[in-house]
């Protein structure tokens, strides 16, 4: 068997494995989820290192040190992560070879344009900005697919088998459910999810796959800082390409090269952009490309001064840029931005979040939702819940689970119901007992704490007849109230709910406090 | 209720269920058929399987309500996220003894589920109702939208409300709700669990919670009612949390009037039946009994 064969099985064995923990990022009802599903991004060293730099010696979930095996691997084999394991590589190579020919290798100077890049993310998160989230691979993959790809897909295959259920035509409905009930059970979500911009975030991953059709690889060659990091890390690897003397320089292998890492007449053979994927290996006609271990001769990696100083200076800039917001000024926050139980205080938890959406995909009711603008630019794709989506489910903890970087905690159930994310109030102007003397007492029912935060007071109204009737008024008791949102998704004042939760209180806030 | 009530309450009931033993004894299920309109049996420190299985026997076993080949709905309260001893859904025993019983009275498919108020899956797995009853081969599924229809009732409240099919495909409809505490409606137990099978925004019914829930009753009628009290939840109900509020009363009613069950059930929480808002217009309506002085009453201690 050829190496790349193996490298093939392998890219679709990592890729099968990414896709089966992502299905598991859903609660089965067990306090936990039985699968290590955040794995993935536990092995990525970049979002490790910003997560590092910006949290200045925080703690670090241990998880997250496997990353380190990342970069000892690279160190000795090359970009292997990149060739044989990243599943945006593979689902790249994948597109890409939907394109015939391959384009002649550009000037290799546009492959300097992830390094800066990097530069960029990195000295920004020195500087306690954490953004590499937006374009680290790991990150970006799991939260296309949890906000976007497999919503879409899941509702698609759900509306298809609706169709069908409605037809009514007996033999083939009962095919069809069973069908059905089979990738319910494996594949389809629990409920049909939707998220808030999944159109924006998938198209800005469909542009990633189709840029494979201007260029095989285009985002793993230019763009991807991750990339950039392994390429710099195998710089000092051992993994030596070799051409014996029966090259005729035809430059079959610089057509084959998926990351444009050999120039035209394979007089030179770049080690940092290789990904090891072994095409030139197989293609060559005189089978004079081997591979090896050695020591190679390091080549100047020349990014150019002046580019480097620029990279470093925008990563410095974007610091107080992003944070030119009154979202900065300590006594002002979004009252709308409920952010998930266990989030650390908002500074610290935007300088760990990496907005890889893995809290969103597991969250039990949906309620979690990404951020657009709300918590500012640099907050963009955070999770906040929104509880006329769905409410924080009083005795789930999964969210802090599934956060590899720590910016939500993950706490026991006994902990996690006593934190607080915001208050209730109620909207007296639209609570039927309040408003209209109409009995109802959804809110308090489904308060989940104990005794509840929601409490009811019996009270004489008059109807419009002048008839007295006595209704039970909702109150909140503030020291009580965690803000889960039970009430505001469940109160059936449809649409704009008479009860409604806000972030003052929130527990990881000092200066967004009520009480005394 | 406070203590003194309860135990006054339970000082009651605990000496009918000593009188009913000793009338009790040596009745045989089909003799106990005929007889009684109700079955109450208590057995402290005995399994809730076992008090549960004594009470379907006192009321005449389930080969009175089941028959060979049915397909039969079990509805327990799977409404909350909670554990059993929180006693915020029906004990898991419970439900599993009449699933048992189901399948040994020869129902050819069990079917048990729940539109509950908490995450569905977390309420079926914490309240081990599910672990409990599909292992006894019983048919465990989730609520699915698609199978809710306008049905027709013709109530004082309620004209029409989207239910549950299963409800009306079923050979045989048993109730088994948890006795508990409501905000609202005071105490929930077996007519208020039919919400379990209510489509849209069911809430909505809380505006005229007593009418509703008769309503719902007219065409919802179960062979059998089980009426889990092995705990009761006494406040903050219906989901409660602290164990502070769950009583102890190793307590199942079985029996075929839902009004009738409700209202004896109202005793156990030191109430009258015509405390309850839809005890009243069961009554009124004519679906049940609320007056327990009149009913035949097999007590029984197991």
């Amino acid at each position: 068997m050829s190496k790349q064969v193996l490298r093939k099985i392998s890219q679709g064995l990592f890729l099968l494995l990414f896709i089966f923990l992502f299905i598991q990022t859903e609660s089965k009802g067990h306090d936990t989820l039985g699968y290590p599903v955040r794995l993935f991004l536990d092995f990525d060293p970049l979002i490790f290192l910003t997560t590092l730099f910006a949290s200045r010696g925080g703690q670090i979930p241990a998880g997250f040190f496997l990353s380190l095996i990342t970069i000892l691997v690279t160190i000795v084999l090359g970009r292997v992560f990149c060739g044989w394991v990243c599943p945006l590589g593979t689902l790249n190579t994948i597109v890409g070879s939907l394109r015939r020919r391959h384009s002649n290798p550009p000037d290799a100077k546009w492959h300097r344009a992830k390094y800066y890049i990097l530069i960029m993310l990195l000295v920004s998160s020195v500087f306690t900005l954490q953004i590499a989230g937006i374009m680290d691979p790991i990150s970006l993959i799991i939260r296309s697919f949890s906000l976007s790809i497999y919503p879409l897909a899941d509702n698609g295959i759900r509306v298809l088998f609706d169709t069908i259920y409605h037809t009514n035509i007996s033999g083939l409905v009962g095919v069809s459910e069973a069908f059905y009930g089979l990738l319910k059970k494996s594949l389809l979500a629990f409920q049909p999810l939707f998220y808030l911009q999944a159109v924006f975030i998938g198209l800005i991953f469909f542009l990633i796959l189709g840029m494979n059709l201007i260029e095989k690889r285009f985002w793993c060659k230019y763009l991807c800082p991750l990339g950039a990091l392994l390429g710099l890390c195998s710089r000092f690897s051992v993994l030596k390409r070799e051409t014996s003397e029966g090259c005729t320089g035809c430059g079959t292998c610089a057509d084959a090269c998926q990351a444009g890492a050999i120039s035209q007449n394979n007089e030179t053979w770049s080690n940092s952009e290789c990904l090891v994927c072994f095409s030139c290996d197989d293609i060559c006609p005189q089978t004079a490309v081997s591979f090896g271990f050695g020591r190679h001769k390091k080549q100047a990696m020349n990014l150019g001064r002046r580019e480097v100083m620029a990279s470093m200076l925008s990563g410095v800039l974007a610091v107080p840029l992003l944070r030119s917001t009154p979202l900065s000024k300590p006594a002002y926050s979004n009252p709308d931005v409920l952010r998930p139980p266990g989030a650390l205080d908002e500074k610290e938890f935007l300088k760990r979040c990496v907005k890889c959406g893995e809290c969103m995909k597991v969250c039990i009711t949906n309620g979690l939702q990404p951020t657009f603008l709300e918590a500012g630019l640099e907050g963009i794709w955070s999770p906040r819940v929104i509880p006329r989506i769905g409410h924080c489910e009083y005795r789930c903890t999964l969210c802090g689970q599934v956060c590899p970087s720590g910016a939500i905690r993950r706490m026991p159930i006994e902990e996690k119901t006593k934190v607080v994310i915001g208050i209730a109030m109620i909207d007296k102007g639209r609570c039927l007992p309040y408003a209209h003397a109409v009995p109802c007492i959804v809110c308090e029912e489904m308060c989940p704490t104990s005794p509840k935060a929601i409490w009811l007071e019996e009270t004489v109204v008059r109807g419009r007849d002048g008839k007295e009737l006595i209704v039970q008024q909702p109150h909140i008791d503030l020291d009580l109230c965690i803000g889960c949102g039970i009430c505001e998704a469940k109160c059936p004042v449809g649409n704009r709910a008479a009860v409604y939760v806000t972030n003052i209180g929130e527990s990881r806030s000092k200066a967004n406090q009520l009480l005394l | 209720m406070d203590r003194r009530k309860f135990l006054k309450t339970a000082a009651v009931t605990g000496c009918g269920l000593l009188i009913g033993e000793a009338l009790n004894y040596g009745t045989s299920p089909s003799e106990a058929a005929e007889k009684y309109d109700l079955a109450v049996a208590h057995g402290a420190g005995k399994s809730p399987s076992e008090i549960t299985k004594s009470a379907i026997n006192a009321i005449g076993g389930m080969k009175r309500f089941v028959s060979r080949g049915d397909i039969v709905v079990v509805k327990p309260n799977i409404g909350w996220d909670r554990l059993p001893e929180q006693a915020a859904n029906t004990n898991p025993e419970v439900v599993a003894a009449v699933v048992k019983l189901c399948f040994e009275a020869g129902a050819k498919k069990v079917k048990v589920f729940d539109r509950t108020c908490n995450d569905p899956r977390r309420c079926y797995k914490q309240s081990g109702i599910e672990d409990a009853v599909s292992s006894l081969g019983a048919e465990v599924s989730f609520i699915d939208e698609r199978r809710f229809r306008d049905i027709s009732i013709k109530g004082q409240v309620l004209k029409s409300w989207p239910l549950y099919r299963d409800i009306f495909e079923a050979d045989k409809i048993i109730n088994a709700p948890v006795a508990k505490h409501h905000g609202l409606a005071k105490l929930t137990m077996a007519m208020k669990n039919w919400m379990g099978v209510m489509g849209g925004q069911r809430g909505s019914i809380h505006q005229k919670i007593g009418e509703s829930l008769a309503d719902l009753c007219l065409v919802i009628k179960p062979s059998l009612t089980v009426l889990d009290a092995v705990r009761i939840l006494t406040a903050n109900g219906p989901q409660g949390g602290d164990l502070k509020d769950v009583k102890r009363l190793d307590t199942v009613i079985a029996g075929v009037d839902q009004v009738a069950i409700d209202s004896y059930g109202a005793t156990l929480f030191g109430m009258k039946g015509s405390d309850l808002s839809y005890v009243k217009a069961g009554n009124a309506m004519g679906i049940g009994s609320m007056d327990i002085s009149r009913l035949k009453i097999n007590r029984l201690n197991v």
